[in-house]
């Protein structure tokens, strides 16, 4: 869907505003109403009009959109330092694209904040003035440096140890100025140049340098800039010599990776495979963009290059207030991945589904109506083994001499230690021998320790199961989300009886399908409604949730009942008034759910049973 | 010829004509890429006198990507682990450059052993033996040295007659009279008391039920 939308300039000046770097969104509502109006019919995704409490609002860029607001700042930087593209984007990345930061230094201290990007050399001179470098760079469209070397490849071989030296300190100083390359020819042309990093001495080896001048051949060139995107998934490739700090532009990335035309064809599957690691150079360039503003963020979807811009989350502060449920807009698995069928993807779950995540935190899902936080004390909760210990202790007594773990599984309450042959009774805890001729009814049953033990271990039964009611249930909906897809297949398959065996069309049962994406949306819903009941404290703010809850939870399962129930060809027409009605209902009471609960939010209405960061303390602990 | 092939044997066969940098380089088994690199402690170190062996592997990517170094020898070294011979150094990692060689990586060790980081520290225990007692520490790695890089070992004459024990209390680094007095409670006196870093001003600090306590852990 962001494949065919335009650009446009009224967004980059929405980004250049300063408040973005900082994250906050004070002012910014009316802007972003803005925003969405504009483009509101190029997105499915974003609600028309007046947006619901629970939802929040966001644009989805594609990575050229994203590449689009980088070019811009680098325009900027352009016209107010003189400077080349090149250098420029080197200056903003070094920054991590905080333009207001780098004007400042760079206003300052221009010489050591070019040093200090890489762009040029210690102890240079200068930079040189505006205009100057345009014409440079204009000038250089090509700055491939090949060289020809007419020595005999023995006399190579004699010269090749001897040179290990370096030209790291080359005096001269117009290599210092901050233009991308050198074009030059060497002025040791004559001499046998043996590259330093594969000893090649070949006559006609084409070298590069950047202006450090530490020239090596452009195959250790091309090596190496594929080892570090590729491997290192590194972003600002610095020159191959020791200590050398100066930055591969990315003009001279971008020649060494792809060859221009014209050039000699390499080999098929090296010349793809360079093409390939310049795209992903690219990517990484636009995620490393995306990583420094905190009211952008990529895609988490495999091979999807999309990003969300959501302002109104970019805040810590603001994620206590509001469930940041965003999507980039695009489904399934992006068509990079070829060796994944679509058949593998259906099995994954991942075939056509869209691209929701939260803008808030990583859960890759809609985790609304639970804030971030408690929705990840939730899961580290449910994925700790802390709930072990909780069963053992619900569970199981210890020997009164040997403390052996004991757990009762029947009979009666004379025990006989296995270990250590000890005899109690089980409900005292006392040495059987003092019950005298009271076999098997305890009557020392309220003494002192007693009391306390009972005590003890009634509190942590209850504890327990009462994290196993809220557990069991939204596992119970996580289940069903995942055997969705069946569902999904199996309401296709009955879409199409139905098409077959009563006179409706394709359109008519059209409403199985939105019934289906209905139950599963309620299912997440649901999901993480328990997730919220078992932190919220208690109050009739707690029992309101609950009834919202459990109308909610009536609803889906009725409808769900529909849905399975059988067709027979008399009943068709009853089966699709009960579904879209029910579908309607189920629809409603979702939104009531969500949006009493993102308004409780709003107005700081939740309370919880523990502590939460943003919220005040709980009053009650369990 | 494959570029890394032929850049591992230029590089080892420089190595071989180098008469004046003592490194060494060779082969362990057939393979070009899997070497053995072998070096003297630097003079005016403990680690003076002895020789150390150093494992390199060679990645697929080099040069590109760092060689794999660490020490056979056993090492008594802050950025050296002690137990598996793992070297803490920026140019193994981040700081690697493919312009950097097998011999000049060798040397760059060689020259760790000179000026130890304790405060980047790979092996914490050792790191910290450093930075509270360097006298005692400086025994330790002599005697590492002596014991497993052939080194001279401690230059005062004292004489080695005073049994095995003796020198197990000197490579902890920990001083005689203290073992002593935790001796009744368990044989493993000494590992306590290392871990616990009885040594110099960090003594007044630690109580004796703390040590029976690590005692009995």
């Amino acid at each position: 869907m962001s494949s065919d939308y335009e650009y446009s300039d009224d967004d980059g000046d929405y980004y250049d505003d300063e408040e973005m770097i900082d994250g906050t969104q004070d002012d910014e509502e009316g802007s972003g109403d803005e925003m969405m109006d504009n483009f509101g019919d190029d997105f499915k995704v974003a609600p028309k009009g007046k947006h619901k409490s629970y939802e929040v609002e966001y644009e989805s860029l594609s990575q050229q959109a994203v590449e689009n607001m980088m070019q811009q700042d680098v325009d900027h930087i352009c016209g107010i330092f003189g400077v080349d593209e090149d250098t420029a984007s080197l200056l903003l990345r070094h920054m991590k694209w905080n333009k207001e930061r780098l004007i400042e230094k760079y206003m300052d201290k221009p010489t050591s904040v070019l040093v200090a990007a890489g762009v040029s050399l210690p102890e240079a001179p200068p930079p040189p003035p505006p205009g100057r470098t345009h014409t440079n760079a204009a000038t250089q469209p090509n700055s491939r440096r090949p060289t020809t070397r007419g020595t005999s490849k023995l006399l190579g071989l004699a010269s090749g140890p001897k040179s290990a030296k370096l030209p790291a300190s080359s005096p001269t100083a117009t290599y210092a100025t901050p233009k991308p390359l050198q074009r030059q020819p060497s002025k040791k042309a004559d001499d046998a140049f043996v590259c330093q990093i594969c000893f090649n001495d070949a006559p006609n080896l084409q070298t590069l340098s950047l202006d450090c001048e530490h020239t090596y051949c452009t195959d250790c060139w091309t090596d190496y800039v594929v080892s570090k995107v590729r491997d290192e998934s590194e972003h600002s490739i610095r020159c191959m010599a020791e200590g050398c700090a100066l930055v591969a532009p990315d003009r001279f990335i971008r020649e060494i990776l792809l060859p221009e035309p014209g050039a000699p064809i390499l080999d098929s599957k090296k010349g793809e495979q360079n093409a390939k690691t310049w795209i992903r150079f690219q990517e990484l360039l636009v995620r490393y963009f995306v990583a420094c503003y905190h009211s952008l963020k990529f895609c988490p979807y495999p091979s999807c290059t999309n990003t969300v811009s959501c302002p109104s989350a970019a805040s810590k502060s603001s994620l206590t207030t509001i469930v940041p449920t965003v999507s980039c807009g695009a489904r399934g698995i992006g068509s990079e991945i070829q060796d994944l069928t679509q058949s593998q993807q259906f099995g994954l779950g991942l075939h056509g589904k869209e691209h929701i995540f939260c803008f808030g935190c990583p859960i890759e899902s809609d985790h609304r109506p639970v804030i971030c936080n408690v929705a990840k004390m939730w899961l580290k909760k449910c994925r700790d083994d802390s709930e072990t210990a909780n069963w053992i202790k619900s569970n199981t007594k210890e020997c009164p001499t040997c403390q052996s773990t004991i757990e009762k599984n029947g009979g009666c309450n004379h025990m006989t230690c296995k270990k250590c042959k000890h005899e109690f009774c089980w409900v005292c805890m006392g040495p059987w021998s003092e019950h005298g001729t009271a076999w098997y009814s305890c009557n020392r049953y309220d003494e002192k320790t007693g009391v306390e033990a009972r005590d003890a271990q009634s509190k942590s039964r209850a504890s327990l199961e009462r994290y196993l009611h809220y557990y069991n249930r939204w596992a119970n909906h996580e289940q069903s989300a995942k055997l969705s897809v069946d569902l999904y297949a199996k309401t296709e398959k009955k879409m199409e009886e139905m098409q077959i065996t009563s006179a409706l069309t394709w359109i008519e049962v059209q409403f199985m399908k939105k019934a289906v994406e209905e139950v599963e949306k309620c299912r997440t819903t649901l999901k993480w409604t328990y997730c919220m009941a078992y932190y919220l404290g208690r109050g009739n703010e707690k029992e309101l949730f609950e009834d919202n809850q459990r109308d909610l939870e009536k609803a889906v399962e009725d409808l769900s009942e529909l849905l399975e129930s059988p067709i027979e060809p008399e009943n068709i027409p009853t089966l699709r008034q009960g579904v879209t009605n029910k579908t309607v209902y189920v629809q409603k009471r979702n939104e009531i759910v969500l949006e009493d609960t993102a308004k409780g939010f709003l107005e700081g209405r939740w309370r919880w049973n523990v502590k939460v960061e943003g919220f005040d303390d709980p009053e009650e602990q369990l | 010829m494959d570029a890394r092939l032929r850049r591992v044997n230029k590089e080892i066969a420089d190595c071989k004509n180098d008469k004046t940098s003592q490194i060494k380089i060779e082969l362990i088994d057939e393979s070009p890429f899997h070497l053995k690199g072998s070096f003297p402690g630097p003079e005016g170190t403990p680690y003076e006198g002895g020789y150390f062996e150093v494992d390199i592997v060679i990645p697929e990517s080099y040069p590109f990507q760092p060689v794999k170094m660490k020490f056979i020898t056993k090492v008594y070294h802050p950025n050296v682990s002690s137990a598996s011979g793992a070297i803490c150094l920026d140019i193994l990692k981040d700081a690697w450059s493919p312009v950097l060689t097998l011999k000049s990586t060798l040397i760059s060790l060689q020259s760790l052993l000179c000026s130890p980081e304790p405060n980047d520290p790979q092996d914490a225990e050792v790191a910290k033996h450093y930075m509270t007692s360097k006298s005692s520490f400086d025994d330790t790695a002599v005697y590492w040295t002596q014991v497993y890089a052939g080194g001279p070992g401690p230059k005062d004459k004292k004489g080695k007659g005073s049994g095995k024990e003796r020198d197990e209390v000197a490579i902890a680094g920990l001083e005689k009279a203290h073992v002593d007095r935790f001796e009744q409670w368990d044989s493993k006196e000494i590992d306590a008391l290392r871990r616990l870093n009885y040594r110099g001003p960090n003594i007044a600090q630690i109580s004796d039920d703390r040590v029976v306590e690590e005692l009995l852990k």
